[in-house]
């Protein structure tokens, strides 16, 4: 997997980059935006991380350019100003994903894996990890043969978690597919209802699945 | 008293007295006249003639004169009741439209040129203050993102010791609710500035409500806080449904936060005349009355001896005053200490069937 990043902020792109090969991702940075399009064009890259300021041409503009060749690597869009019409604008001219900064970093790795593994999303009807499994039609969750009582938002979450099993999931990612929160609300509604959904799945089981990333966010997997 | 009383009992007072200089020539000439007036009849005496020609002439003649002022002065006037309904309207937020002028150059129109002047100073440094805000809250997100990036790896790097990746946790909560602090600032800052567009599409308030509801009982289950949905009528407003939902998480948040081991909360959404009313009371200390004013106010914490330590970035309800007025809406806050505290938020029904 290889990934552009496109930051004029050195030290923000020295750590993004660090961050995203420590993933085991291969990384090439560029400081602006015309080196940015020589550098897709010349490279097929997986998936580009692109700051929307930047010196000379801004990321929006660069990305239009992108989209306008035909080019349809998944783009995940950084901005500092962070407003909802900015994101809308973002997406609309093309981007994949679109995230505020300050961010975690976690949660940009996490991002940038489902961007790059969008089509490898689990779409079964019933998913499964370990001896959970989750039936997407009828909204039935079992563990170890028992059914398990799940609220329409615990349902949502444990969904969530279940279509990228062994995945990082961060707590903005989380906010934003399962609550359709597009700020964080700034409370810590995301760990409660992960501490709920724990009680259910896990407490009866000797092989516990949700785990707990500190600082980063959380993650469903089989640890056997 | 207003100028125009005033000024009509002035020119009363002067009327009155040029009718006496009247009246006192007048009956001296008379009185001449009639000395020299051999055929005088007995009953023709000059005080009496004198006092029927000012009754009969003078008086009205000061009436008339009186209504004639009354008029002048309202007319004279105008301008200036028309200049304070002008300047009645200013508020921080229309403080670049200048007020109209008549151009005349009279001293009254002198006087709005003047203050206009002064409006656009005002504006200036009000426009400086947002910009300050605005520009500052967008330089902190670079060295923020640095910051909360280092301490990430910092945390997740295997070859630190327990105890300095936990203090890199500890770092990186505190940065996390400064990255908040800071996001709150910025959509304030944009929004003074007018710089905040809401999708606005009809919204059924009752949904959110009911979503709110479920996530409440969530955040308050911990601390054994009852949440009560009291009423949830079928109401719609036209509104933005992100912002709208903010603005109840930020209350119920509150609500929750703000309350007491083992408390209450209760919310209601009803239909209020034209108005649709979402309203959330909570157990607990409560708000003194005479901080119940500025608790909308940016980063207001109230008596830090009085206040429970608990966290959160100061702007919530800052936020929530502005959505509600975005929405053209209101909101405002009861509270009887030690006992309930109430915010009520009112939008503006959206009459239509969903």
């Amino acid at each position: 997997m290889r990934v552009l990043v496109v930051e004029d902020e050195k030290k923000t792109a020295s750590f993004i980059r660090k961050a995203l090969q420590a993933e085991g991702f291969a990384v090439d940075v560029c400081h602006d935006g015309d080196d940015a399009l020589a550098a897709a064009r010349a490279t097929p890259f997986d998936g580009i991380v692109l700051d929307i300021m930047l010196p000379g041409r801004d990321g929006l503009s660069v990305l239009r350019q992108l989209r306008e060749r035909k080019n349809t690597t998944p783009v995940l869009l950084l901005s500092a100003r962070g407003e909802v019409n900015e994101r809308v604008e973002g997406l609309d001219a093309g981007a994949d994903d679109y995230l505020p900064k300050p961010f975690e970093l976690a949660e940009l790795v996490a991002r940038v894996r489902a961007l790059t593994r969008r089509s490898g999303e689990n779409k079964s009807i019933v998913l499964r990890v370990a001896d959970l499994t989750l039936d997407t039609v009828t909204h039935r969750a079992q563990r170890g043969g028992a059914d398990i009582e799940l609220t329409a938002r615990e349902y949502r979450l444990l969904e969530f978690l279940m279509r990228s099993p062994g995945r990082l999931c961060g707590r903005m990612m989380i906010l934003e597919k399962v609550w359709d929160y597009d700020f964080d609300p700034g409370t810590n509604l995301v760990d409660v209802y992960i501490r709920r959904l724990r009680e259910k799945i896990d407490a009866k089981f000797e092989a516990k699945l949700l785990h707990t990333a500190r600082g980063a966010g959380y993650l469903l997997k089989d640890q056997s | 008293m207003t100028i125009r009383t005033r000024l009509t009992f002035w020119y009363a007072g002067v009327l009155t007295a040029s009718l006496l200089v009247i009246g006192v020539g007048t009956y001296r000439e008379l009185d001449e006249q009639l000395r020299h007036d051999r055929h005088r009849k007995p009953e023709e005496h000059a005080i009496l003639e004198t006092g029927e020609l000012v009754v009969e002439v003078g008086l009205p003649a000061i009436l008339l004169g009186l209504l004639g002022g009354w008029w002048l002065t309202r007319k004279a006037l105008a301008p200036v009741s028309k200049l304070t309904e002008a300047v009645e309207k200013i508020h921080e937020r229309n403080l670049r439209d200048p007020l109209s002028r008549t151009g005349n150059g009279d001293e009254l129109d002198r006087l709005t040129e003047v203050f206009n002047r002064m409006l656009a100073r005002l504006n200036g440094s009000f426009n400086r203050t947002r910009e300050f805000t605005l520009h500052a809250s967008h330089e902190l997100k670079t060295p923020l993102t640095v910051l909360c990036g280092e301490t990430e790896t910092a945390l997740r790097d295997e070859s630190h010791s327990a105890s300095e990746r936990e203090r890199a946790a500890s770092l990186l909560d505190e940065l996390r609710r400064l990255a908040r602090i800071v996001d709150g600032l910025t959509l304030l800052a944009k929004a003074d500035a007018g710089q905040v567009a809401l999708k606005l599409e009809p919204v059924r308030l009752d949904e959110l409500v009911r979503d709110n509801f479920a996530d409440a009982q969530i955040l308050a289950e911990p601390r054994g806080i009852q949440v009560e949905l009291a009423a949830c009528e079928e109401v719609s407003t036209r509104g933005d449904r992100h912002r709208l939902r903010q603005l109840l998480l930020n209350l119920a948040d509150n609500a929750v936060k703000y309350n007491q081991p083992q408390g209450r909360v209760t919310m209601s959404l009803r239909r209020a005349d034209d108005a649709a009313e979402f309203t959330i009371a909570n157990t607990g200390p409560g708000i003194p009355p005479e901080m119940l004013p500025r608790v909308f106010d940016r980063f207001f914490r109230g008596d830090p001896a009085h206040s429970p330590a608990v966290d959160g970035c100061g702007l919530g309800l800052s936020i929530v005053q502005w959505i509600a007025s975005a929405h053209d809406g209101s909101v405002k806050i009861e509270s009887v200490p030690e006992k309930l505290t109430t915010v009520t938020v009112r939008f503006p029904l959206l009459e239509v069937r969903l």
